[in-house]
C-alpha cells in the first residue's frame, strides 16, 4: 500500500477545463452569452432615534404627564432599500425582481452586480451563517457574516461581480457594510452602491442626519431609490425596503410602485393573424 | 474486451484533449487557462501552512505532527472503489470542513457531470495496489 498514491474521490467546485475553448471562440467573433445583471440603486442607512425631547415646552409636558418612560426611548435599527429591475444587455429581463436577500433573521443583504452571482454568494453565506449557529447556539453577528463574505470574493479576484450592502442589528447594536466585487469592505452608517449609487448618494448627503426616526429614515431611503429609478437607466421598477431592528424586521416588499402600468387597452390587443396569439389582454 | 474507438486524455502525462486543454505546446503547459487556477490551488495550501505555524509556536512543533499522522491515517481509510462514495467522515472532522460549507459543495457535482463515469472496481483496485497508473476515478474518456 506504500506505492499507492491516496485518492480522494472527486469533489465538485469550480472546474477550469473549458477556459481555453472560450477564449479560442472569443477570439473566432462568438459573442458569450449575456448574462442577467442587477443595474441597480442599493441603499442601506442606520437609524438611531433617542427619544429625548428636544424643546423646554415638550419636557415640561413629559414631566407633568409623567411619560418619563416614553420620552427616554431610543429606538435604532438598519433600514436598507433596492429597486427591481434586472437587465440582460439592454434588455429589462425581470421587472420586479427581488434584490434584499436573507442572511441570517437579523441580518439582510442587497446585491448588486451579476445577479447570479449575488444570489450564490448570499446563498452560500447564509447557509454558512446557518451552520455557524448551529455550532455556537448564539445569534450571528453581522462582522461574521461580512468576514465571511469578505474573504471568497478577495479570493476570487473580482471575478464574482458581487456588489452588497449588509446590514443587520445584533448584540453589539446596528451594523451597515458595503463589500465590493475585489473584496474591499466599508462601514458607514448610509451607503449606496450600484449603477444609480450616485444619485442615491445625492439625496443621503444632502438630507441624512443623526437622530432619524423610523418612519423619517424609510421616507428618506424610498426618496433615495427613487432618485436611482428615475436617474439611472440601470434601475426601475418599484422600490423595495426592509427595516430590522432589535429581535424584529419588517420586509417591506414593493413598498412603492412609482412605475404602474397605465397604458392597458381594455380591449385588448390585436395581433395579425400570424402571430401565435390572436388576442392578448395585458395584465 | 470490446474495442473502444477513444483515445486516452492523458497519454503520459500530456492533457491530450484539444476542446478542454486547449492545442498543446510548451506554453500551455506554463500558463494556466485561467488566472485564478493557480491561486486557488496555493491559497489553501498557504492557508493550512500558516495555521500550522501558528499550531506549532503555540503549542510546540509535537502537536502538528500528531495531526499529521492523524490526518494520513485517516485519508487512507477508505472504500473499496466502487458505486458507493467514501464519505471521509473523520478527515473532514479533522481539518474542520465538515463545519464549511462553499461553492464544491453545491456547484458542479461530479455525479452530474456529463462525463461520468461509473466506478470501475477492478481499475480502481489496480491503481489503489500500484499495479495501474491513472486516478482511481477517471472522470474523462
Amino acid at each position: 500500500m506504500s506505492k499507492a498514491e491516496i485518492d480522494f474521490p472527486p469533489k465538485g467546485g469550480f472546474s477550469f477545463d473549458l477556459c481555453k475553448r472560450n477564449e479560442m471562440l472569443i477570439k473566432k467573433g462568438v459573442q458569450p452569452p449575456s448574462y442577467r445583471k442587477t443595474g441597480t440603486t442599493i441603499v442601506g442607512l442606520i437609524f438611531q432615534y433617542c427619544g429625548f425631547h428636544s424643546t423646554f415646552l415638550e419636557m415640561l409636558i413629559g414631566c407633568l404627564t409623567k411619560n418619563f418612560k416614553e420620552g427616554g426611548k431610543t429606538e435604532d435599527g438598519v433600514i436598507l432599500g433596492a429597486d427591481t429591475r434586472a437587465t440582460a444587455g439592454t434588455i429589462v429581463c425581470d421587472k420586479n425582481c427581488e434584490k434584499i436577500h436573507y442572511m441570517a433573521p437579523n441580518i439582510y443583504c442587497c446585491g448588486a452586480g451579476t445577479a447570479a452571482n449575488t444570489e450564490a454568494v448570499t446563498d452560500m453565506v447564509s447557509s454558512q451563517l446557518q451552520l455557524h449557529r448551529y455550532h455556537t447556539g448564539c445569534e450571528s453577528r453581522v462582522i461574521t457574516a461580512l468576514m465571511l463574505l469578505k474573504s471568497p470574493l478577495f479570493n476570487y479576484q473580482g471575478y464574482v461581480q458581487a456588489a452588497l450592502v449588509l446590514g443587520g442589528v445584533d448584540v453589539t447594536g446596528p451594523h451597515l457594510h458595503t463589500i465590493y466585487p475585489h473584496g474591499l469592505t466599508d462601514t458607514l452608517p448610509f451607503a449606496t452602491m450600484g449603477s444609480g449609487s450616485l444619485a442615491a448618494m445625492t439625496v443621503f448627503e444632502s438630507k441624512y442626519r443623526e437622530g432619524l426616526t423610523r418612519d423619517e429614515g424609510i421616507q428618506l431611503v424610498t426618496e433615495a431609490i427613487c432618485s436611482g429609478i428615475f436617474n439611472d437607466l440601470g434601475s426601475g421598477s418599484n422600490v423595495d425596503v426592509c427595516v430590522i431592528t432589535k429581535g424584529h424586521k419588517d420586509y417591506l416588499r414593493n413598498h412603492l410602485l412609482p412605475n404602474p402600468r397605465s397604458y392597458i387597452s381594455p380591449k385588448g390587443f390585436l395581433f395579425p393573424k400570424k402571430t401565435g396569439i390572436d388576442k392578448f389582454f395585458g395584465y | 474486451m470490446e474495442e473502444t474507438k477513444t483515445i486516452a486524455h492523458e497519454i503520459g502525462g500530456i492533457q491530450n484533449d484539444a476542446l478542454r486543454f486547449g492545442l498543446y505546446g510548451v506554453k500551455s503547459d506554463l500558463i494556466d487557462s485561467h488566472p485564478l487556477q493557480s491561486s486557488l490551488a496555493s491559497t489553501k495550501k498557504t492557508q493550512e501552512e500558516m495555521k500550522r505555524k501558528v499550531l506549532a509556536n503555540t503549542y510546540g512543533s509535537a502537536f502538528p505532527l500528531k495531526t499529521d499522522l492523524d490526518r494520513q491515517i485517516l485519508s487512507r481509510f477508505q472504500r473499496p472503489p466502487g458505486a458507493i462514495p467514501s464519505s471521509m467522515l473523520g478527515l473532514e472532522v479533522l481539518t474542520g470542513s465538515l463545519e464549511r460549507f462553499g461553492p464544491e459543495d453545491y456547484l458542479n457535482d461530479p455525479r452530474d457531470s456529463e462525463t461520468f463515469r461509473p466506478a470501475d472496481m477492478h481499475h480502481g483496485m489496480e491503481v489503489r495496489l500500484g499495479l495501474s497508473k491513472g486516478p482511481v476515478c477517471p472522470m474523462f474518456i
